[in-house]
């Protein structure tokens, strides 16, 4: 069942198509990360779908509700968690958290007790009562993650909730939104980190210049290459011309091309073994062929021509 | 609790987790009342009066006619103006120095020879305090008043003066100087009907009704109600700021994300823009009148105009958070508009002291003018103050400007310029 679907959004600014017709569907309880560069439009997607933005076209629904008709009733399913760190610096977690509460519609003695468990769970107990300016980059994210779960949403919209933490604050917070994921939340988040998504999402859609290019499991994304395996060749390959090659484009699809480097994915699912033959059959000086998984970011180079970290 | 007062607490808890920024916009009206205060009138114990003048006297003279005047000097109704420190020139500009003194007044060497012989003209010497300026420009009034009358009594008793300057150099006898006494009386009274009665005049007439017995004018009180009233709109300014850094911090989109109706939210910063400029004025008044040693006459009508005057500010600030879209630029132009308002309503100076045009036709239309000269005239002045109708005037227009600003803001808020 879909606790989330969104149905044909664009939005443009001015001349800027910055969300371009992108459909999606989130199910309950799943993870579902939306992969792309900056300026690709994810923000804007959950901007729109969290009621902050109006779209030129389209619709979201929440768990049956369309924002559009019923904006209050769908944000009661909802638990934002911008990019920014929205809180107020002069107050203690404990205060954010229990005035987020308050806000979200919980009694005073609800806020407390809710706001008491998400400090233990965040492992924020011991600063409790200091005010959010004096913590550190990650136990502000973490107060900022806290801060949309006090009324316990159905649907969380994270936006890049791990931009600017260090590799252990990083790990952290992953973990808990995995646990958030197991007690069956349902997570929409956007990230420009490939691994995060890789190791974090069931299902990916990938976003460029506003378009919505590919969406699926990692599986299946893989798939579009031609199975589970690429093949990378080495060599002095700046004349190379495979175009040319007799038989080489019914077989195999140039991924990525360096002057030094040939990625390519089978066509059909091969033999490894008669790849490698007929790539080093090849008439160019390889000096090294290797198989690697292909990974997100080579998915998204076929789609796009261009490095998701570039 | 219910959504407002969540959303009051929690920045009336901000302000007092950094109140810096509001203390020190209610310091500085203090501090410049005080200063002006003490530069214009530093005042009995009340404050009210001009308290009596102390300067230095140096005779160098040294005659009988220089020990006459410096000893009437603080005799009789002068003695409750002035109080004259006699003093050789060095120690007087000392203690000018060390702001002991107002002034120094030094009577010249011969003077009472120069003055009753006429060989040289007689110049009296002031050397006025450069740190006080109300007691020296008296004592300068005063010398002068002084320097007529002896130069009258010079021109229409030349004749005399030669006949005294003999009993005063030489030491008469009490018969010569009887005689002199009796002559230069008699002279004098043939003056009389040329002075007494004056042969112009004027009268006074206060009209039954219309005298009040009010309390005295006091300089610290007519400053703070008018810098108070500027201030306020400062106070009132950085409250409404506080809007642009929800939006720039992104709590109110997070605000926004849980609730679909903004006018709660801005409603709530309404209040407390009012909550700001009520204690502020509260502290300012009550503060400032503990620290002048003001009795407030009407404290309730005064936190009626306060209560007015703070809806009036919510509406001024909420315009310009309505209309202009960046922050420093919103925060300089109300500023500046809020300084323009309190100088044109007559808060900095008095209102006679403005421009004929300013004063006539466009202070009246202040509401700052409309909050000072109120508190003025209710505490230290006579005519009768028509203050709920300023009161409604006050909250009418705060509430227009409130709900234009609303209207502003939620147009731009829907064409998505503030998110």
């Amino acid at each position: 069942m879909y606790l989330l679907r969104v149905e044909g959004l664009s939005k443009a600014f001015g001349t800027l198509r910055a969300v371009d017709n992108v459909s999606f569907a989130v199910h309950a309880g799943e993870l579902y990360g939306l992969l792309g560069p900056n300026g690709a439009g994810k923000t804007t997607t959950l901007s729109i779908i969290a009621g902050l933005l109006r779209p030129d076209a389209g619709e979201v629904v929440v768990d049956g509700v369309h924002l559009q008709d019923d904006p209050q009733r769908a944000r009661r399913f909802l638990g934002v968690v911008p990019q920014e760190l929205a809180l107020y610096e002069e107050l203690t977690a404990r205060e954010n958290l229990e005035f987020w509460g308050r806000l979200a519609g919980l009694s005073a003695r609800e806020a407390r007790r809710r706001a008491a468990e998400l400090l233990e769970a965040l492992a924020l107990t011991d600063r409790a009562h200091d005010p959010v300016k004096t913590y550190s980059g990650g136990m502000k994210r973490r107060v900022n993650l806290g801060c949309a779960l006090l009324h316990r949403p159905r649907l969380l919209l994270l936006d890049e909730p791990t931009v600017g933490i260090d590799p252990q604050a990083r790990v952290n917070l992953l973990d808990f939104i995995c646990g958030l994921q197991r007690d069956g939340t349902a997570i929409l988040y956007t990230t420009h980190y490939l691994e995060e998504a890789e190791t974090l999402c069931q299902r990916i859609g990938i976003l460029d210049h506003g378009r919505l290019l590919a969406k699926g499991t990692l599986e299946e994304l893989q798939q579009r290459l031609g199975g589970d395996r690429l093949f990378v060749l080495e060599g002095n390959l700046g004349d190379a011309a495979p175009d040319t090659w007799p038989g080489f484009a019914a077989r195999f699809r140039v991924i990525q091309r360096t002057a030094r480097q040939l990625v390519v994915a089978a066509r059909e699912t091969r033999d490894p073994a008669e790849c490698l033959r007929d790539l080093l059959a090849l008439p160019v000086h390889v000096e090294n062929v290797t198989l690697k998984r292909p990974s997100l970011n080579d998915v998204f180079l076929q789609l796009t021509g261009r490095d998701l970290r570039e | 609790m219910n959504l407002w007062g969540t959303l009051l607490a929690k920045d009336l808890r901000r302000v007092v987790r950094n109140p810096w920024p509001w203390l020190i916009h209610l310091a500085v009206p203090l501090a410049i009342t005080a200063l002006l205060g003490l530069a214009f009138g530093r005042g009995g114990a009340s404050g009210t009066e001009l308290g009596r003048i102390r300067f230095g006297l140096v005779d160098e003279d040294d005659s009988a006619l220089s020990r006459l005047l410096r000893g009437g000097l603080g005799q009789g109704e002068g003695g409750k103006y002035l109080e004259p420190v006699v003093l050789d020139r060095a120690t007087a500009l000392a203690r000018l120095q060390a702001n002991e003194l107002a002034a120094v007044v030094v009577l010249p060497p011969h003077f009472t020879r120069d003055y009753l012989t006429g060989r040289a003209p007689v110049t009296l010497e002031l050397i006025k305090n450069p740190a006080q300026s109300i007691h020296p420009a008296v004592l300068e009034e005063l010398l002068g008043a002084l320097v007529t009358g002896l130069n009258a009594l010079a021109r229409n008793l030349a004749a005399e003066f030669p006949a005294w300057r003999a009993a005063l150099e030489e030491g008469a006898d009490y018969r010569r100087v009887a005689e002199l006494i009796v002559r230069t009386g008699e002279r004098l009274d043939t003056l009389r009907r040329y002075l007494d009665p004056p042969l112009i005049s004027y009268s006074r007439e206060v009209r039954p009704g219309e005298a009040k017995a009010g309390p005295a004018p006091n300089l610290f009180g007519y400053l703070l109600a008018g810098l108070g009233t500027m201030f306020l709109l400062f106070q009132a300014n950085i409250a409404m700021g506080d809007l642009y850094r929800e939006v720039a911090g992104r709590t109110f989109a997070r605000y926004h994300t849980l609730h679909a109706r903004v006018s709660p939210f801005l409603a709530a910063k309404g209040v407390f823009v009012m909550v700001m400029v009520l204690t502020g004025a509260a502290i300012l008044l009550g503060g400032g009148g503990w620290l002048f040693g003001l009795r407030w006459q009407h404290p309730g009508v005064l936190a009626l105009l306060a209560l007015g005057y703070a809806v009036f500010a919510a509406g001024y600030t909420a315009v310009f958070a309505a209309l202009v879209t960046e922050a420093r630029a919103a925060d300089a132009l109300s500023n500046l508009v809020a300084m323009a308002l309190g100088l044109a309503g007559g808060c900095a100076f008095p209102p006679q002291a403005l421009p004929a045009f300013l004063r006539e036709h466009i202070t009246p239309l202040l509401p700052t003018a409309w909050l000072a000269e109120s508190i003025r005239e209710l505490e230290f002045g006579s005519a009768p103050v028509d203050w709920p109708g300023i009161l409604l005037r006050l909250v009418a227009l705060g509430a227009g400007l409130l709900g234009l600003a609303a209207g502003w803001f939620r147009r731009r808020f829907a064409r998505g310029q503030i998110l």
